[in-house]
């Protein structure tokens, strides 16, 4: 057994009105990659923030080699050799890498000039020793995010850093970045570096997780050697019931009568000729590696980025899309990945928010608004969809995830729109709420509307839907019935493997 | 948990409206004390017409900010349309014409800043200090930088004349004022404040225009027109300044072109005292109108003190600062 650097016991943080952990300990050893999951409010963050310094524990102690160990400030955590890796890179685009990495601590010449010879040296043997391929003299915003994530882990690392926290690492890079981070961790693993590893993508731990352990609730739950769970156990143990019914009996069926038809959409650089069409009763998944061109065609579909060609029919009819505005009043409703950046205006209230883009429904001819009507609204909504809130009148800031995006998808239904196209409606949304809108869009599919959900989880996509399309680079490359299909066939038409694209592969029922 | 924390942002909310509205009575209560003439319906009268001023550019930029831009074309629109309607009228048009070309100006100079933020792409900042140059250099260049006399009376009417003002006539010949009467730009004022006030919270453009400054993405992707909303801000805001113009000159009976210098300052600080955020998304024209009241209520009070114009800029800088601090305090609770 590898030795103890990080033990944290008992530790309860408490919050106005909640209890973020409940005596939760928790440790790490020397040359392990140490993996923490659990839903979203499981208490991981707290912890994390409680480990890095950011907040102080209300109880329990800290140990790091042995020693009780007070953080006053994330400053005193990084001196005593903790480093997190955040989600959101904080690193600052017009600096070099160089100077990145030694922002605050750069090696001086005589006379307190910076030597930028030396930094540039000094950098350059940090990134030589994770083996990345990265010129220190070059600004950060040249860099890609993958690289800039790499650029974070040197700057740790020359920061003597022993323990790791890692938010969400992988989130934002493609399947090949993904590989290369992870051997970036196995070197740094190798170092004898202890790593906290955060991911909601439970399927990657295997490449890198020596241990896991969930915590549910603000509570410990367990810790396991990786190799003795499966995968199975981990959800189970994070929601606390068995998960037999991870996706929801589908009771929409599709039917052969065409709603959508998307004919040769092409935008230069982006997306090559893409056809397909859209059944009644049906629930189209699209498939694909990040940067495949997913969300670039539900965007071009729905007008929010320009198209160089293509042309797109609703219910047989010809439709002119060259605005958001020109789809919505066709009747589609697009529901963006990054619900905070594009769904929600999230300081807005929740009546508000649902009202937002079908505002003539409320209001009489001179634009005035119905207070009474928009609540009726709102109310009706809520109750239908079981928005979790405690009034119609609540900031849509304050709310949680799932209940964010049934607030986005009341929006469309009050607009009624015929077409709906999901993009990643369950990120970031915990289990148990996933559940309810996976419900929700089968029972949408049910009463006739068009339903295309693009997704990065293959589960989803094969719990879910009916038929998937396949993106490669821009291009439409596999029809696939996904009664027929597994993860592995997906893959291999996402990684450009296979193709199909004989698109008379028409829905057979 | 979600319910206790919606109730204490409510609170807190009403909190930074509270001490807004209490700063205003806590100011007006010492001024009363400390100055004997203070407390007069006169005297009243007298800082309800020095605030219309501010009030109306106030709101204008209130509508602007709110969509996350800034308008620091403001005050030379006065000078430019007070200056079109000094020419007009010297030209001999009508005082009603050139006043409404004098509104014109203004309007046109907005819907440029509108046209120049939403089809050029420009920062707001950049666009509308273009503008600041631009109105100001037209209104020198027009007028060969001097001052538009010799207007007709009528010039003067909405500036200085007043309604219900009642006189008696002594015995004497002398005529008294029993009651001043309320002054034109105040009754505008009200009017203005009224209009603007319900067309933000009870109509569809308020609620783009909200929209817009809180996520202009969602907004867009929700099928708003997020130019035209914008565009509309900036008129507003424009016609505003032009509205003022026309009351500016008239007051003094003069259309000058050297008007206004700086005044899209006093305007900005007018909407931020009264809760406004620069980020866009959040800001009411109630708010605006105690902001007025405020450096309104202060300017008066400190003169009649007798107190220097220097050391009231530099009270007036303070409250600013004081202002928006309590508002950043109030956050970083939350």
């Amino acid at each position: 057994m590898s030795k103890e650097i990080l033990r944290v016991e008992n530790i309860t943080k408490k919050f106005p009105g909640v209890v973020a952990l409940d005596r939760v300990s928790f440790d790490l050893r020397r040359g392990e990659v140490h993996a923490l999951v659990g839903e979203n409010g499981a208490g991981k963050s707290t912890l994390m923030k409680i480990l890095s310094g950011v907040y102080q524990p209300d109880e329990g102690t800290i140990y790091l080699n042995g020693q009780p160990v007070v953080f006053r400030d994330p400053v005193e955590a990084q001196r005593a050799g903790i480093s997190i890796i955040y989600q959101e890179l904080n690193l600052m685009p017009h600096l070099t890498v160089a100077q990145n990495i030694f922002i605050g601590r750069e090696p001086l010449k005589r006379g307190g000039f910076i030597d930028d010879k030396k930094m540039s040296e000094d950098a350059a043997t940090i990134l030589s020793q994770l083996r990345v391929d990265i010129d220190p003299d070059i600004p950060v915003h040249m860099l890609p995010l993958s690289k800039r994530q790499m650029v974070e882990i040197a700057k740790a690392l020359s920061h003597q850093a022993e323990v790791f926290i890692m938010d969400e690492p992988t989130s934002a890079l493609t399947e090949s970045e993904i590989e290369e981070l992870f051997k970036v961790i196995r070197r740094l693993r190798d170092r004898g570096v202890g790593i906290i590893y955060i991911s909601h993508r439970l399927e990657e731990l295997k490449h890198v997780a020596d241990r896991v352990t969930v915590l549910r609730d603000g509570r410990y739950v367990s810790t396991d050697e990786y190799q003795s769970v499966t995968t199975d156990q981990i959800v189970r143990k994070m929601v606390g019931r068995s998960l037999q019914e991870k996706f929801p009996p589908r009771t929409s069926v599709p039917t052969d009568k065409k709603i959508l038809e998307v004919r040769n959409i092409s935008r230069a650089g982006v997306l090559h000729d893409i056809s397909f069409d859209l059944y009644q009763g049906e629930i189209l998944g699209i498939a694909g590696l990040v940067g495949a061109g997913r969300t670039e065609l539900a965007r071009a579909i729905f007008g929010a980025d320009p198209k160089d060609e293509g042309e797109i029919f609703l219910f047989g009819e010809k439709i002119n899309i060259s605005s958001p505005a020109d789809a919505i009043r066709a009747g589609i409703g697009y529901l963006p990945e990054d619900r905070k950046l594009a769904g929600l205006a999230l300081e807005m209230l929740l009546t508000e928010n649902i009202t937002l883009a079908n505002t003539e429904e409320i209001s009489n001819s001179l634009g005035i608004i119905s207070n009474k009507k928009e609540k009726q609204v709102a109310e009706h909504y809520v109750n239908e969809l079981d928005i979790r809130t405690p009034s119609v009148f609540q900031v849509v800031k304050n709310l949680s995830g799932g209940n964010q995006q049934k607030t986005v998808l009341a929006k469309w239904l009050f607009r009624k729109a015929k077409v709906l196209i999901f993009d990643e409606p369950t990120r970031g949304i915990d289990v148990g709420a996933k559940y309810a809108i996976h419900k929700l869009i089968d029972s949408l599919a049910k009463n006739g509307v068009g339903i295309i959900m693009i997704s990065s989880e293959l589960p989803e996509i094969l719990g879910m839907t009916d038929r998937i399309l396949v993106l490669h680079e821009g291009r439409l490359v596999g029809t696939l019935q996904t009664r027929e299909t597994n993860q592995e066939e997906i893959l291999n038409y996402a990684a450009g493997l296979a193709s199909n694209t004989s698109d008379k592969t028409e829905i057979t029922l | 948990m979600a319910e206790t924390v919606s109730q204490m942002e409510k609170v807190r909310n009403m909190m930074q409206r509270f001490i807004a509205v209490a700063a205003l009575i806590a100011l007006f209560v010492v001024f009363s004390l400390v100055t004997d003439r203070f407390f007069t319906i006169q005297n009243i009268l007298t800082i309800a017409l020095q605030t219309s001023t501010l009030a109306f550019m106030g709101i204008g930029v209130t509508y602007v900010i709110i969509t996350g831009g800034i308008d620091l074309s403001i005050g030379s629109v006065v000078a430019l349309s007070g200056v079109v309607a000094g020419l007009a009228v010297r030209a001999g048009m009508p005082v009603l014409i050139g006043f409404l070309l004098a509104l014109l100006a203004g309007i046109a100079c907005g819907a440029a800043n509108g046209l120049m933020v939403t089809k050029l792409n420009l920062p707001p900042f950049i666009a509308t200090l273009g503008m600041m140059q631009i109105a100001r250099g037209i209104a020198l260049y027009v007028t060969g930088a001097r001052a538009v006399a010799g207007l007709p009376e009528e010039f003067g009417i909405l500036g200085n004349g007043a309604l219900f003002r009642t006189t008696t006539t002594l015995p004497n010949g002398r005529v008294v004022t029993k009651f001043p009467g309320i002054p034109y730009p105040v009754i505008i004022m009200v009017i203005v404040a009224i209009i603007f006030d319900f067309v933000l919270k009870h109509t569809r453009l308020g609620r783009f225009t909200y929209a817009v400054g809180s996520n202009q993405e969602a907004a867009r992707l929700s099928g708003l027109n997020v130019n035209k909303t914008k565009i509309i801000a900036y008129i507003i805001s424009g016609g505003l300044a032009g509205l003022t113009g026309i009351v500016t000159m008239s007051r003094i009976v003069t259309a000058q072109p050297n008007a206004g210098v700086a005044y899209e300052l006093d305007a900005i600080a007018t909407a931020v005292i009264g809760g406004t955020s620069l980020m866009g998304g959040a800001g009411t024209i109630s708010g605006t109108m105690i902001g007025a009241f405020i450096i309104g209520i202060l300017r008066n009070g400190l003169n009649m003190q007798g107190v220097s114009y220097f050391i009231q800029q530099v009270i007036i800088g303070l409250v600013i600062i004081a202002a928006v601090a309590v508002d950043q305090l109030r956050k970083r609770e939350g």
